[in-house]
């Protein structure tokens, strides 16, 4: 155990033997791999040279003193292992030395990164130090949602249950330890809500839900899922809960003179389900004098339909008359009341009310899903109930269930049956017993334990069970699946083609669109669109229309990417996109009609294509009259290089006069605001990368002008590289790849384990990235590497 | 607690004709609620706001009287049944809410404070005085407060120009930055004072039944608690202190069930077609609100600045917005003041309701206080001077109703605001540009 530090010789030359005690006590220390780098001359000659002037003496700058007497052989410190991991960040970024000084040359950058690496990681895997992510995790909202699709086989509208989860780290599954009562009030009736929609035992009185159409949605053309010949309208998957009659009502948007909108002549409205017709309304203007009051009373129809799902429309039938394709361009926006007004009238909210009369449960995807058995007579029904149950809470709480976790549920079960007093007592139960499955803390928290024979200090392996809910979670966002969880019982995830023959399964299940729509949703901000209004006078062509073809265009790259297998590289360098009609005459693109989304194959001198090129990211890294720079240099630092700029100071400096003066640019107001030193260390880096970008307005088009004056799209990396515009730009990020496939493998890593990534994380890291650039970075290398990965596989213990 | 009479089953606007019909929850069922139970030792402070667009004909308003309110004005009239527990102020100003404009009259009205000039999501305007007294008297209550309006719509580009739609939309504001969206769906509303509703015993059903689920994942917690590591086991107990404070929560609702009855109360559904039968409807829910102590700050936006809503049912067919720029035109000056008066009838019969249920040793009326008014005075010029403002209720806050407060000088809204905020026990040294309180409002220390 006592290992002698090499140097033992040198100190026992001290005299004092004073110092031959404290000798002997750091003697018990056992030498880290870390402690000889700082005397290595390949590290210690780029550090003398280069650092050591302001990371040095008295008062070190950042207060990192990386002189020889701190870092040197020795020092004895024990945080040198997170001293080296920034130290490396900063070399491979080429952040520093700050622009301006002297440079190593990148052979020197090069070998002073392997050697630094070389020790640590090597220290890594023997040793490995996977972290902690917190071991008690409520299921957030967007999880919530989809693991009542997975369990029950219903779409329930989360949004109206559950309020929405703060994030940190750039995610909102990291701090969910805790449940407030405010949100636990929340869960329990959701809880209450969505067993007694799985069982299909109606309510005390009709249910009602409305459907409101985004108001600045255009509603002139065709609508995407509605059938060809209408236009406008709404379509929406809705869940009945029991056979029975409904009653769909739908309101017109109204002007705020509560006059209907748009309408000048007569319309026909016709209501859908599943692309049938079940009502058809005329809708003319009121005769002179009379208001508008009575224009939509009429527009209600009731219908049978069976429980389950099904889309629910309400649209108009296209007037062969109308030329609107013929009025000249560009605005195509139509909601604006003072700007551009709608010419037809536009649907403001659908209702949904009922059932009346209902004809019983039926048949629905959720009973097929819970009901596993039907007893055949009285005396079968505990017994039936019992195995309806123990299937439910072994998907709920993802793990087998003992006679003790079952005792509850049928108690519930029990009570309801017995109190229930009608025929239907049985359904009664179960429904009740599901409702109790839904509160328990089992179901409501992902809980991992540490193995009572863990050791403080030595990390080990996660159980097979959680390993499955990590990958689960990881890949799904939502439980594991049966297959799943048999094959974490039958141990086949301890093997690496085990897990990997699960997780190719996985990736190509359906339910991996959670990557797309809630990871890579708030790694690239595509959640900030909703919230995104542009400048209605500078920008009159923004609708809702618009912003759902931006997120649908990323959504669909980033599919691409993962369907196919591509690089993750692709993401920067597509030589392809999707566009339908809307967002084509949007970048002008032409011969694209109507609403369907298509792959397009774009030339070597297109402006379209890999995700800088988005009018979605675009826009979110936008203000609502312009665009900024500062906020797109930032996006590019953060979420592709992985070199966030720190928070601002507290003390931000005031801005000059002259800075804000609205008759400079805006690359001369950046400039001016750079050369106050306080601003300049962080905009640096930041402004110069949102200029490459200046070419896209804050709504993504292209444009060559900028209010009548020339745009100047140069800019600068952070290693001193000049590019002049996007694909400049994109070329030198593509040059240094493995920046990227980190950065997005931090970001997976830390969704994945909801946990910030550490400095201990970073050998891990370069693992995965090092094993994807032998696999061109495809897509599933980086999943795979993450999955294989010791922070994934293991914990350390309390 | 027996309910005397019996209540109309309120089920009929449910089945029937079509759903889009509900009727006013409480018409019928107000004389059913007059036995009520004993007093609760406290008196409950609650408080209101009611804000109606565009001002007022105030010389058809402002009451004859000097400090007395013997002879109503013709738009006060419909007050007359509940004149004892008004007090109509004269001459207060919104400063702040220069230069004149519709969304500053709605932003200023219970904010006193400036509004950012922006149509972008850099808005910032004030804490209001509605969200203040939430902050404090509302912790006691479910729902620290209530935010109610009539228009359904949801403007985009539909605003005053130069300012976002938020400042005409919203009348609460918790912080300068976060104004509170209003509902104006009757059935949403319900669904957040009352979860499903239903008989009186099977709303005492529903209660019981989450407070067994509470009961049953208290019991699985604990089991889990003692499988846990000592980090996770302090998470588990923050977890069993939640499930504590609903359980708290849901008993003092059953409680609350016991002591305050309310009769059957069936969901509305749709929104009523005719404008005052919606009002109605919204204020019901809002003397249900307070008479089962959900809630004890309210604000209700009867309608929206520039609302150009027509009022043939007030005899006015003609929309409200155009017709307040009258350009002094008598007759135009009187259609406006028809819909003043309506409006002001809207609320009287919500203070009669008040006043016919028990509260404590009063009515609720007695211990609910209400301000109605404007945030703009003259809306032929958009200006924020000699606001139509007045206040209910409150007796048992010590707040004389009966008088008329005419100022000779313009005064801060803002005193009015601090001086309620003073009523319901929250004392602050200023509020915005106040000057000082509204004493006259206060009952003179007399036996």
């Amino acid at each position: 155990m006592t290992r002698v530090p090499r140097d033992f010789a040198n100190w026992c030359a001290f005299p004092a033997l004073a110092i031959l005690g404290f000798v002997f006590a750091f003697a018990g220390k056992a030498e880290q791999p870390w402690d000889s780098i700082g005397s290595d001359p390949s590290v210690r000659n780029l550090l003398d040279q280069y650092c050591v002037a302001c990371h040095g003496g008295h008062d070190p700058t950042a207060a990192l003193d990386l002189s020889v007497s701190r870092t040197g052989a020795a020092s004895g410190n024990a945080d040198h292992w997170e001293i080296w991991e920034k130290v490396v960040r900063k070399l491979l970024g080429r952040q520093m030395p700050p622009s301006g000084l002297p440079r190593p040359a990148e052979s020197m950058y090069d070998s002073a990164i392997a050697r630094i690496t070389a020790a640590v990681d090597r220290f890594a895997t023997d040793q490995p130090n996977p972290g902690r992510a917190a071991t008690f995790r409520r299921l957030n909202r967007t999880e919530y949602g989809n693991v009542i699709r997975d369990l029950l086989a219903l779409e329930i509208d989360v949004g109206y249950m559950l309020p929405s989860d703060e994030a940190s780290h750039g995610f909102d599954n990291i701090t969910v330890g805790d449940l407030p009562p405010m949100l636990l009030e929340r869960y329990v009736a959701a809880a209450e809500k969505i067993s007694r929609i799985a069982i299909g035992r109606p309510g005390r009185v009709p249910d009602a839900h409305a459907i409101r159409v985004p108001p600045d949605l255009t509603q002139e053309g065709h609508i995407e899922g509605l059938p060809i010949g209408t236009r406008g309208g709404v379509v929406v998957p809705y869940t009945f809960p029991v056979d029975g009659e409904y009653e769909v009502t739908v309101r017109l948007s109204r002007d705020r003179n509560e006059d209907v909108e748009g309408l000048s002549r007569a319309h026909q409205l016709e209501l859908l389900i599943d692309r049938e017709r079940f009502g058809l309304f005329d809708i003319k203007p009121p005769p002179r004098g009379i208001d508008h009051r009575n224009v939509d009373s009429h527009l209600t129809a009731r219908l049978k339909v069976t429980a389950g799902s099904h889309d629910i429309g309400a649209t108009f039938l296209k007037d062969p008359s109308s030329l609107l394709e013929t009025q000249r361009q560009p605005y195509q926006a139509r909601f604006n009341y003072y700007r551009h007004r709608r010419t037809q009238p536009a649907i403001y909210s659908l209702t949904v009310v009922g059932p009346y009369g209902s004809s019983g449960a039926g048949d629905s995807p959720s009973r097929r899903r819970v009901m596993v058995c039907e007893p055949a007579d009285e005396s079968l029904a505990d017994a039936c109930a019992e195995r309806i149950v123990r299937t439910l809470a072994e998907r709920a709480f993802r793990h087998p269930v003992s006679d003790k976790d079952l005792a509850g549920p049928m108690r519930f079960y029990r009570l309801a049956r017995d109190s229930d007093g009608t025929d239907s007592g049985f359904e009664a139960g179960i429904e009740n017993a599901l409702a109790a499955i839904l509160v328990s803390p089992q179901f409501l928290f992902r809980i991992e334990r540490d193995p009572p024979d863990s050791e403080p200090g030595r990390a080990y392996r996660i159980s097979d069970l959680e390993f499955a809910s990590r990958l689960s979670f990881f890949l799904w966002s939502s439980i594991p699946d049966d297959a799943l969880r048999l094959a974490a019982a039958r141990g086949e995830l301890r093997s690496a083609e085990g897990f990997e023959r699960q997780v190719t399964r996985m990736l190509a299940d359906p339910r991996s669109q959670s990557l797309v729509n809630n990871f890579a949703a708030q790694w690239l901000h595509l959640r900030n669109l909703d919230a995104i209004r542009p400048n209605m006078r500078l920008f009159p062509d923004f609708d809702e229309n618009l912003r759902q073809s931006f997120r649908k265009e990323t959504e669909l790259l980033l599919e691409s990417v993962i369907r196919e297998d591509r690089s993750i590289l692709d993401l920067l360098r597509a030589d392809y996109t999707f566009v339908n009609e809307r967002l084509a005459k949007h970048y002008g693109i032409p011969n694209v009609y109507g609403t369907r989304f298509r792959r397009i194959a774009l030339d070597d001198d297109s402006v379209r294509g890999g995700l800088l090129r988005h009018g979605s990211v675009l826009t979110v890294t936008s203000y609502a009259t312009r665009t900024s720079p500062v906020i797109r240099g930032k996006w590019i630092l953060e979420n592709v290089l992985g070199m966030p700029p720190p928070p601002p100071p507290a003390d931000v400096p005031e801005l000059s006069e002259k800075t804000i003066s609205g008759e400079l640019s805006i690359r001369e107001r950046l400039a001016e605001h750079r050369a106050n030193p306080a601003c300049a260390s962080c905009h640096n880096p930041m402004d110069p990368l949102g200029f490459a970008l200046e070419n896209y307005d804050a709504v993504g088009r292209w444009r060559m002008l900028d209010g009548g004056l020339p745009i100047d799209p140069s800019g600068e990396l952070i290693d001193g590289t000049r590019v002049a515009g996007v694909a400049d730009l994109e070329k030198a990020l593509l040059a240094r790849p493995e920046l990227f496939a980190a950065t997005l493998t931090e970001k997976l890593l830390t969704f994945a384990l909801g946990r910030g990534v550490e400095y201990y994380d970073a050998p891990a890291v370069r693992a995965v990235v090092k094993a994807a650039s032998e696999r061109d970075y495809r897509f599933s290398s980086i999943i795979l590497g993450i999955v294989a990965s010791s922070p994934f596989q293991m914990r350390m213990p309390q | 607690m027996i309910v005397t009479k019996k209540a109309l089953p309120r089920r009929t606007f449910l089945r029937g004709a079509g759903t889009t019909l509900a009727l006013p929850l409480l018409d019928a069922m107000v004389p059913s609620l007059t036995a009520l139970s004993k007093t609760p030792a406290q008196p409950v402070r609650r408080l209101g706001f009611v804000y109606v667009p565009m001002g007022s004909d105030i010389t058809r308003w402002t009451p004859p009287g000097e400090t007395a309110l013997g002879e109503l004005s013709p738009t006060l009239s419909s007050l007359a049944p509940v004149v004892d527990d008004v007090t109509v102020i004269t001459n207060l100003e919104l400063k702040n809410s220069y230069p004149g404009t519709h969304a500053t009259s709605n932003a200023g009205f219970l904010s006193a404070a400036k509004a950012k000039w922006t149509e972008s999501t850099d808005y910032h305007l004030g804490t209001t005085v509605d969200q203040i007294a939430a902050q404090r008297i509302g912790q006691e209550t479910r729902l620290p407060s209530l935010e109610m309006a009539m228009d359904l719509v949801s403007m985009v580009g539909q605003c005053d120009n130069g300012f976002a739609c938020v400042y005409q939309n919203n009348l609460s504001w918790s912080s300068p930055t976060t104004p509170l969206p209003a509902e104006a769906h009757p059935r949403i509303v319900f669904e957040r004072l009352f979860g499903e509703g239903g008989t009186p015993e099977q709303r005492r059903a529903a209660l019981s039944r989450k407070a067994s689920l509470l009961d049953w994942v208290k019991e699985d917690a604990n089991r889990l608690q003692a499988e846990l590591g000592p980090a996770d086991r302090t998470k588990v107990g923050q977890y069993l202190d939640s499930i504590r404070e609903v359980e708290r929560r849901i008993q003092n609702a059953e409680q609350a069930a016991t002591e305050r009855e309310l009769p059957d109360l069936d969901r509305p559904v749709g929104v009523p077609a005719q404008y005052a039968d919606h009002a109605k409807l919204m204020f019901d829910l809002q003397v249900l609100a307070l008479q089962a102590d959900i809630t004890r700050v309210v604000t209700f936006q009867l309608a929206r600045e520039t609302s150009t809503r027509t009022y043939p049912e007030a005899g006015v067919p003609e929309p409200h917005h155009p017709l307040t720029h009258h350009g002094n035109n008598p007759e135009k000056i009187a259609k406006v003041a028809k819909i003043n008066a309506f409006h002001v009838s809207l609320f009287a019969a919500f203070l009669e309701k008040l006043k016919s249920t028990q509260d404590g040793d009063g009515s609720l009326l007695d211990h609910s206080l209400y301000l109605y008014g404007s945030g703009m005075g003259n809306p032929n010029v958009h200006d924020h001077t000699n606001l139509p403002i007045l206040v209910a209720g409150g007796s048992a806050s010590g707040v004389r109703g009966g008088h008329h407060i005419r100022y000779a000088e313009p005064t801060p809204l803002s005193n009015l605001h601090l001086t309620l905020l003073d009523k319901v026990g929250i004392h602050l040294d200023s509020f915005q540009d106040s000057k000082g309180k509204v004493d006259e409002l206060l009952q003179p220390l007399s036996i």
